[in-house]
């Protein structure tokens, strides 16, 4: 078994994971990312609502709005190919069960100097729904053409830049000047076990980061798991350039998808299936699933036979609801993947992005973060 | 399996200090949404519960395959109506059942049977066990439904169900809502109202003393809001009043010119008289004013129609 040396081991072919090979090729280091999917972008990057947080979402945490909202401004500079930003994306606050009314949504948008322009609720939802109605400024991205973005700015950097599809880590040993990893690489025309050593690691793994660190013999993240389903709709006329967002309790979200023509619409309480409160993700369909999945090792949950039944009987009558029936919306289908939260930001429903340095030096660093403009976080670790 | 219904239904159970029958209930709820229904929720409302209601809820619950249960925790004792216009808030179907007790008396298929009434176009419909009404609920309806300008006949009520259009228009109506059924009533959309006989005799009392004096304060309330009870009340004492002074002043003008009354009498008693219909005519001016104002604040709407007929083509 041949061992390959690189300067840096990147696991996971999502955003985090391609950003980093990207900043890193670009100074001349030589990059191994390790995707278990046989594509990059197939789980978390791909599958979530796609927007592009400018804070709003945040309306108890100002310092996390502060930050996404910083973020922002350069996500759309530099992405901006990818980024949808002619819709409406309206922000109400439900007039029953929400922990946030209209008025303390504007003052927070004042506070956090985010653009929340009031609007009449009667426009969008039924009466006595909704008391507060919000034009705001927030955008979704396209992560296929993000990621065929990605792959392109990869391609001149090809003999510094290995990207490994289908490979299984099996082992992560630490030695004093790096690490060494074993994996396997499935499917058809598999060079079987292989190892790779290098004196950093980044974990960009989102949901199996975990995972990763067990492997590697690190602490684990404070985490929980949930199982969640986006669903994709075709909209009518009246909502093809609206996105809305009824927010904070149990309400939905149906907003373009990106620059696909679809709809994602998520509901608070259905979009998470089933959730989890262990270390490793341990779930009732992974016995299902045909030995793919494991508390060790997830599947892709989209791809997955155990899939959960779709969501989209109660999620469509929740917004429903709420809206004016001219805003109309079919099924097209489901998405699912798993997310992680960590456990601390349950209260104040901050999503801050987490960096953790294990090993010699620090040269493990394990990624998480809910949200995608926060990827230039990486930038000092990488430096 | 593929004769259940495809429309989303919610159920509302309010639940207070129910440890010994809410977990049959829900079980009861749940066979009959699982197997009529394809997609259903139920919302049980917690009215800050003092015995295990919330674990033997969280027992029933375990069964529930096809639909979904959640609770609603009432931070403080809310009472009937304020409890369950929570849970009905929360409710996403198109029809909404709301069960007041969790006393099942009924048999399954008149859960049906009033799901299907409301089917026909009924936007409100009610079943009410076919026994003698308790006393004390007889003569709350019998004055409510003499002073009150709704068409509806009200009585007692085990469950009923309502269609998202009576929801939507009631929340256009008011948002602070006392008693429900009137306002249902109020609605103005077509209402029903199925009596079924009861498969067992419901226990004497299902309610605490919590619960027992809320509702006769809520009795008061209701009577005072939704009838001009208070009105017509201080009116007759008025008219009362002025026979009265009237027959006093005659009797007090006759003592004048046939006896000799002591000096001073025939003025006080004069002065009484007129002052004390004086006092109650204001009184019922008042009245008026304040019947006024609780028209303007909760019944807002100047109109409330049942349907519109196209009567030609």
């Amino acid at each position: 078994m041949a061992l390959e040396r690189f300067d840096k081991i990147i696991i996971g072919a999502g955003l985090y994971g391609l950003y980093s090979a990207l900043f890193c090729c670009k100074r001349g280091q030589h990059v191994l990312v390790l995707e278990c999917d046989p594509a990059p972008f197939e789980r978390a990057t791909t599958i979530n609502q796609a927007r592009v947080h400018q804070g709003y979402h945040y309306p108890r945490s100002l310092s996390t709005a502060l930050k996404s909202a910083g973020y922002f401004e350069r996500f759309c500079r530099d992405y901006h190919f990818c980024v949808n930003q002619s819709f409406e994306q309206i922000y109400a606050t439900s007039a029953a069960y929400s922990w946030t009314d209209g008025k303390q949504f504007k003052a927070f948008c004042d506070a956090a100097g985010i653009p929340c322009t009031e609007l009449h609720p009667g426009r969008y939802f039924k009466p006595g729904m909704c008391d507060g109605a919000f034009l705001t400024r927030e955008y979704t991205y396209d992560a296929a053409i993000l990621r065929d973005h990605l792959l392109e700015d990869l391609s001149p950097y090809r003999s510094s830049v290995t990207i490994l599809y289908n490979s299984m880590i099996r082992e992560i040993q630490s030695l004093p000047d790096g690490f060494v990893l074993s994996f396997e690489e499935a499917g058809p025309g598999s060079a079987g076990k292989r190892a790779a050593s290098a004196p950093f690691v980044l974990n960009a793994a989102y949901a199996g980061v975990n995972q990763v660190l067990r492997l590697a013999g690190f602490p684990p993240f404070p985490i929980k798991y949930e199982l969640c389903e986006i669903i994709l709709c075709e909209t009518g006329d009246a909502l093809r350039s609206t996105g809305i967002t009824v927010m904070d309790g149990p309400f939905f979200s149906i907003m373009p998808y990106g620059k696909t023509g679809l709809h994602s619409l998520t509901s608070v309480t259905r979009t998470p299936h089933e959730d989890c409160h262990e270390t490793l993700p341990v779930f009732s369909c992974q016995n299902r699933s045909g030995g793919r999945c494991s508390p060790e090792s997830l599947y892709n949950c989209s791809l997955c036979p155990a899939k959960p039944e779709s969501a989209y009987p109660y999620m469509s009558h929740l917004a429903r609801k709420y809206m004016r029936d001219e805003y109309d919306f079919r099924y097209k289908e489901s998405l699912y993947s798993m997310k992680p939260i960590l456990t601390s930001s349950e209260i104040d429903d901050s999503r801050p992005t987490v960096i953790r340095r294990n090993g010699p030096g620090g040269s493990f660093v394990s990624v998480l973060s809910g949200k995608i403009n926060t990827v230039y976080d990486l930038d000092e670790v990488l430096e | 399996m593929d004769n259940k219904e495809t429309n989303y239904v919610s159920c509302v159970i309010y639940v207070h200090n129910a440890a010994d029958r809410v977990e049959d209930f829900l079980s009861f709820i749940i066979r009959v949404m699982e197997e009529n229904f394809l997609h259903s929720e139920i919302i049980c409302v917690n009215d800050a519960s003092e015995d295990d209601s919330l674990s033997a809820m969280k027992k029933a619950a375990e069964k529930a395959v096809l639909t979904s249960v959640s609770v609603v925790n009432m931070s403080w004792f809310h009472g009937l109506e304020l409890a369950m216009n929570a849970g009905t808030d929360l409710a996403i179907g198109d029809f909404v059942f709301e069960f007041d007790s969790t006393c099942a008396d009924f048999p399954p298929e008149t859960i049906m049977e009033v799901y299907r009434r409301s089917l026909e176009g009924y936007d409100i419909v009610s079943a009410s066990p076919d026994v003698k009404e308790k006393f004390s609920s007889h003569l709350f309806y019998r004055i409510f439904d003499r002073y009150s300008t709704l068409s509806t006949r009200m009585t007692t009520e085990r469950f009923r169900v309502l269609s998202r259009r009576v929801i939507n228009r009631i929340s256009s109506m008011n948002k602070s809502v006392l008693y429900r059924k009137a306002l249902y009533a109020a609605s103005g959309l077509k209402t029903d109202n199925l009596r079924y006989r009861p498969v067992r005799s419901a226990a004497s009392s299902t309610m605490d003393a919590n619960e027992k004096n809320y509702r006769s304060g809520l009795a008061v309330d209701s009577l005072i809001l939704f009838t001009n009870v208070g009105y017509r009340f201080s009116m007759t004492m008025t008219l009362v009043m002025m026979l009265i002074s009237v027959f006093v002043l005659a009797y007090t003008l006759i003592t004048y010119f046939t006896s000799h009354p002591v000096e001073g009498w025939t003025t006080t008693i004069l002065f009484l008289s007129v002052s004390f219909f004086g006092l109650f005519a204001i009184l019922t001016i008042i009245i008026k004013y304040l019947q006024l104002l609780i028209d303007m604040i909760f019944k807002r709407r100047r109109y409330s129609f049942e349907s519109i007929e196209k009567l030609t083509k």
